[in-house]
C-alpha cells in the first residue's frame, strides 16, 4: 500500500503549483521529494469550525477518485481505502508484512503455494461472514477486465491464472491458483517462489469485498461501500466533505476515535490549523522558519515526519547521445555537489543520494559506492568521452513536467554546475504532466528531471528489478547490462532473503557505476504541526490505516 | 422580435456542436492520454489498450464524437475517466451551483460598490476627487487574488477572529465573506472606470447640454439624461460577467476552501477527463451564447431605438 510509481510532482506541480497558486502560501513541503512526505492528503480542510474536542479527527483531504480497491491507482484513494477495507495481510509500521484477515499461513517447500487460515470471527461491516470464498471471488473480481483494474497484473499476475483471466477479455472468469479450501482455508499459487509475493498482497488490489453485497447492490454498492476495515464510509460529498466512522465491527482492536472528518474543499490549511479549524497540516519551507521558533506558541506543535521512500533522480536514455557514451554519464555525475544544493536551497530537507535502494528500506545497504562530487575526476571523465568536444556534442535537452514556467531550483543549479566545472551546456524544457508522461512511457526522452519512484512495496524487487531490468517497462532510459539482468532474474527466485538483497545490491552497484541515473535525492524528515489534544497519530512512510490507534484526549 | 430570439436560439446547438468538435479533436489529437496519467510508472501498452478498448477509446474519433453527442443531446455527459463510477453531471452540478451563488454575490458586491464610485468620479470631473476615485479603483484593480485572499485572511480570520479562514456554508454563511469580497472587489473596479468613461461622455453630450441650458434639474439631468445612457455599455459588460456566473475562480475556491467548479477545471484538463472537460466547456459556450441574447434584448430596454431583427 504505497504509493504509486509516484512521481513527486504529481502533488507537487498538481498540488503546489495549480492548487495554491503561489508558493509562498503553499502548506506542502516544496522541495524535490518533500511534497508527498507530509502524509498524503494534508491538503484540502473541515467542514466544521465547531471548536476541537469532540472525539474526531479533522484533516484536509482532496477527493479520492474511488473506493473501490481493485481500482486505485493514487496515493489519496490508497490512504482512505485501506481504513475501510482490509486483505489478507498488512504491514506494521516498521514495513513488517503481519497477518490481517489471515491468522496465520503456511508456505509449501518449493515456495510456491500460499495456504492462509482466515480469522474466525472477521465480519463486513454489515454484519456479513468473510468467508475463503470472499477472497476468491474478490481476486477474481480484480483480474477481470471488466473491472477495471490497472494494475491487477502488477500485484496478482504472480498468481497462476490470473494472467490468463487478464487476457482472456472476459472469456476466463476463474483464477486457477486460487481455491477456497473451506470456509476459512484460502489457498493460493503462484507460478514461482517470490518472497516479494506477500508484500504485494498488501496492496488494496487484494483486498476482499463481499461477494454478496456486490452482487445484491450492483454498480451502487460503491456509494456506501462495505468492507473490513476499521472504519466505515458515514459521508461523502464530492468535494466538499468525506467522514469515516468506527467500524464496531471490525475484528481487531477498534478505534478510538469516533470518526475522521476530511475537508475536501480546499483552504490555506496553514490558517485554519491555526483557526482550530482542523487538527493537522504539513509545514512548508515557507512556514519552517517561523513555526521553529520557540517563541512561537506552534513551535509546541511541531512533529516530525518521518521519510518516505523516495528517490529523485535525473534519467539519462543510454540508447541516445551523448547519453550513449558512459564516460559522459560519469562525467556529469562527478560535476554536481549535490551536499550543497541540499544544505543551501532546500535548508537540509532533502538528503543526497549516491546510490538506489532509499535508507531503511528492506534491501538498504550502506556500502554502495556513489559517484561522489569530484570536479577533476568530472573533468577526467569528459575528456576520455567521445563528446568532448562542444562542437560536435549533440543538443542535450533535459525535460521536465509542470507548467509553473519555473524548473525546480535543483535542476536550474544542477544544470549550472554541469557548465562550470564541465562547459556543458544543456536546455531545460518544461512540459506539461500528461505530455511529459506520454514521453517518458515511450522512452523518447533524452534526459528528464523533475521526476522519481517511491516504493510501491517494501521489497528491494520494487526499485532495482522495476527500474533497472532491461525489459521493464519503468525503464525509461532503455538501460541494458547483462549482468544485472542476470542478478535480477535470479533474485526473483531466491528463496534466502538475505542472500536476495545481496543480489539486489551487487546489480545497484553496478548500476550506479554505469550511471544511467543520476540519482538526486531520499527524502528526510519532513515536518507536520499536530495539535495538542491529538495522541498516538503517527506518520507513516507507507500508506497504512493509521487513524483506529489514535484518540483525542 | 420573437422571430429573432427564435433565430439565435435554434443557431445554438449548431454552435455547440461545433464547439463540442473541436474540444473532442483536440483533445484526441493533443499529446497526452487519460489512461496513461492514471497508469503513471505502471504504464504498460498491454493494459493500456485494454482499458481503452473497454472504455470505447479506441474507437474511430468520429464514432466517439457522434456517440458523445448523441447521449450529450439527451443530457447524459458519460461517466468520469479519473472519478470513477462518477456521472459528469453529478460531479459538476453540486460545484457549478456552489461557483454560482459565491459568484452572484460577488457580482452584486461589484455592481453595489463599482457603480456609485463611478458616477461620483464622472459627476466630479475635473476636480481632486476624481483621480483620486480613479486611482482607487485602478489599485484594487491591480492587486492579484493570491494577495488579496491571505492579506483578508491574516487580517479578518487569524488576527480579528471574525470569521473561519476557510470553508463553504452557502450564501447566508459567513464564509462566504472574504471570498465575495475577494472576487468583488477587483470586478467594482472595473465597475467604476466603466462607468466613470461612459457617463463623461454621455456628459458631454448635445442633449446634456440642452437639457442643463433648458433649466432640468441637475438631479434630473444626471439621473433621466445621463445615466440610463451611459448605463449601455455596462450591460455588455454585466452581460459577459453573467455568462461567467458558471464559472469558478480556482485561486479564491482553492485559498478559501469553497467546493466550486475551478479546481475541477483545472484538474480534468491535466488528467485529460474529457468528459469533463467537455461538459465544462459546453456549458460555458451555452452561458455566453445565452448571455449574449440577454444582453441584445436588454439593449433595447436600455436605448428603445435598438430594435432587434
Amino acid at each position: 500500500m504505497f504509493s504509486k510509481f509516484k512521481i513527486i510532482l504529481l502533488s507537487v506541480f498538481l498540488f503546489i503549483m495549480f492548487s495554491c497558486g503561489s508558493d509562498e502560501i503553499s502548506e506542502e513541503n516544496s522541495s524535490v521529494g518533500k511534497s508527498s512526505n507530509v502524509a498524503p492528503g494534508l491538503e484540502s480542510n473541515s467542514g466544521s469550525s465547531s471548536g476541537s474536542k469532540e472525539n474526531v479527527f479533522r484533516i484536509n483531504f482532496s477527493d479520492p477518485p474511488t473506493f473501490d480497491p481493485h481500482l486505485v491507482t493514487d496515493t489519496t484513494s490508497a490512504s482512505i481505502i485501506v481504513e475501510i477495507f482490509s486483505g489478507l495481510v498488512t504491514l506494521n509500521k516498521d514495513l513488517d508484512i503481519i497477518p490481517d484477515l489471515a491468522e496465520s499461513w503456511e508456505v509449501s517447500d518449493d515456495g510456491t503455494v500460499y495456504t492462509f487460515n482466515l480469522r474466525e470471527d472477521i465480519k463486513f461491516s454489515n454484519g456479513e461472514n468473510v468467508t475463503a470464498q470472499d477472497f476468491k471471488w474478490s481476486i477474481e473480481r480484480s483480474a477481470n477486465p471488466d473491472t477495471g483494474s490497472y494494475n491487477a497484473d502488477v500485484y496478482l499476475g504472480d498468481i497462476i491464472g490470473v494472467k490468463e483471466v487478464i487476457d482472456s477479455n472476459g472469456g476466463i472468469q476463474e483464477v486457477e491458483g486460487v481455491k477456497a479450501i473451506d470456509d476459512k482455508t484460502l489457498e493460493i499459487t503462484i507460478d514461482s517462489p517470490k518472497t516479494y509475493f506477500l508484500a504485494k498482497l498488501t496492496y488494496p488490489t487484494a483486498f476482499v469485498l463481499s461477494q454478496k453485497y456486490l452482487e445484491s447492490m450492483g454498480d451502487d454498492w460503491i456509494d456506501s461501500p462495505v468492507g473490513t476495515g476499521p472504519f466505515v464510509l458515514q459521508e461523502y460529498q464530492i468535494g466538499q466533505i468525506l467522514k469515516l466512522k468506527r467500524n464496531d465491527l471490525y475484528w481487531g482492536e477498534k478505534s478510538k476515535v469516533d470518526g475522521v472528518i476530511m475537508n475536501l474543499a480546499g483552504g490555506v490549511s496553514m490558517a485554519m490549523y491555526e483557526n482550530d479549524e482542523i487538527d493537522i497540516t504539513g509545514v512548508g519551507l515557507a512556514d519552517l522558519e517561523r513555526v521553529k521558533d520557540p517563541n512561537d506558541p506552534l513551535s509546541k506543535d511541531l512533529v516530525d515526519v518521518p521519510p518516505q521512500f523516495t528517490l529523485s533522480y535525473i534519467g539519462f536514455n543510454v540508447n541516445m547521445a551523448p547519453f550513449d557514451d558512459e564516460n559522459f554519464r560519469k562525467a556529469l555525475s562527478h560535476a554536481v555537489d549535490k551536499e550543497l544544493i541540499a544544505d543551501k536551497i532546500y535548508s537540509g530537507l532533502t538528503k543526497p543520494a549516491y546510490a538506489v535502494i532509499p535508507p531503511g528500506f528492506p534491501g538498504y545497504s550502506p556500502s554502495i559506492n556513489g559517484l561522489e562530487f569530484n570536479p577533476e575526476l568530472a573533468k577526467d571523465y569528459l575528456s576520455k568521452s567521445k563528446y568532448s568536444d562542444p562542437a560536435t556534442r549533440p543538443r542535450i535537452i533535459v525535460t521536465i513536467p509542470g507548467t509553473g514556467g519555473s524548473p525546480g531550483m535543483d535542476t536550474e543549479v544542477i544544470s549550472d554546475m554541469w557548465r562550470e566545472t564541465l562547459g556543458v551546456e544543456v536546455e531545460i524544457q518544461q512540459v506539461e504532466w500528461a505530455t511529459y508522461l506520454q514521453d517518458m512511457n515511450r522512452k523518447r526522452l533524452q534526459v528528464w528531471a523533475g521526476s522519481g519512484w517511491q516504493a510501491d512495496y517494501p521489497d528491494p524487487q520494487d526499485f532495482i528489478d522495476i527500474l533497472f531490468y532491461s525489459g521493464s517497462d519503468v525503464n525509461h532510459g532503455n538501460y541494458k547490462n547483462e549482468k544485472v539482468d542476470d542478478l535480477i532474474l535470479e533474485a526473483r527466485t531466491e528463496l534466502d532473503q538475505n542472500r536476495r538483497f545481496l543480489l539486489y545490491n551487487q546489480a545497484e552497484q553496478i548500476v550506479v557505476d554505469e550511471a544511467p541515473i543520476f540519482p538526486l535525492w531520499f527524502d528526510t524528515d519532513g515536518y507536520a504541526l499536530v495539535k495538542p489534544w491529538v495522541k498516538g497519530y503517527s506518520f507513516t512512510p507507507i500508506i497504512v490505516p493509521k487513524y483506529k490507534d489514535m484518540y483525542i484526549e | 422580435m420573437l422571430k429573432y430570439i427564435f433565430k439565435r436560439i435554434i443557431w445554438m446547438p449548431v454552435l455547440l456542436l461545433m464547439v463540442s468538435l473541436i474540444v473532442f479533436f483536440l483533445g484526441v489529437y493533443g499529446p497526452g492520454d487519460p489512461i496513461e496519467v492514471q497508469l503513471g510508472n505502471n504504464y504498460d501498452q498491454e493494459s493500456a489498450d485494454r482499458i481503452r478498448e473497454k472504455m470505447g477509446l479506441n474507437d474511430p474519433v468520429v464514432i466517439q464524437w457522434l456517440n458523445y453527442v448523441r447521449k450529450a443531446a439527451v443530457g447524459d455527459f458519460g461517466e468520469s475517466y479519473v472519478f470513477k463510477n462518477r456521472e459528469v453531471s453529478e460531479l459538476l452540478i453540486p460545484k457549478l451551483i456552489v461557483s454560482a451563488k459565491l459568484n452572484i454575490i460577488s457580482f452584486v458586491i461589484a455592481i453595489a460598490i463599482g457603480t456609485p464610485l463611478g458616477f461620483y468620479a464622472a459627476v466630479h470631473n475635473g476636480t481632486v476627487r476624481d483621480p483620486i476615485v480613479v486611482i482607487f479603483s485602478l489599485v484594487f484593480y491591480a492587486m492579484p487574488v493570491f494577495f488579496t485572499a491571505p492579506f483578508l485572511i491574516l487580517i479578518f480570520a487569524l488576527q480579528l477572529d471574525l470569521v473561519p479562514a476557510a470553508g463553504w456554508g452557502g450564501v447566508f454563511d459567513k464564509r462566504i465573506i472574504l471570498p465575495a469580497i475577494t472576487i468583488g472587489i477587483p470586478g467594482a473596479a472595473v465597475f467604476v472606470r466603466l462607468i466613470r468613461s461612459s457617463m463623461i461622455e454621455v456628459l458631454d453630450t448635445d442633449y446634456v447640454k440642452l437639457a442643463r441650458a433648458k433649466g432640468v434639474s441637475e438631479n434630473k439631468v444626471l439621473w433621466k439624461h445621463a445615466f440610463r445612457n451611459a448605463m449601455l455599455p455596462v450591460v455588455t459588460i454585466m452581460g459577459f460577467s453573467l455568462a461567467g456566473l458558471f464559472g469558478g475562480s480556482l485561486i479564491v475556491e482553492i485559498l478559501f476552501g469553497i467546493p466550486g467548479v475551478g479546481r475541477i477545471s483545472l484538474d480534468s484538463v491535466y488528467s485529460r477527463d474529457y468528459p469533463v472537460i467537455m461538459a465544462i466547456v459546453l456549458l460555458g459556450s451555452s452561458a455566453l451564447v445565452v448571455a449574449n441574447l440577454i444582453i441584445d434584448f436588454l439593449y433595447t430596454l436600455v436605448d428603445p431605438r435598438i430594435e432587434l431583427q
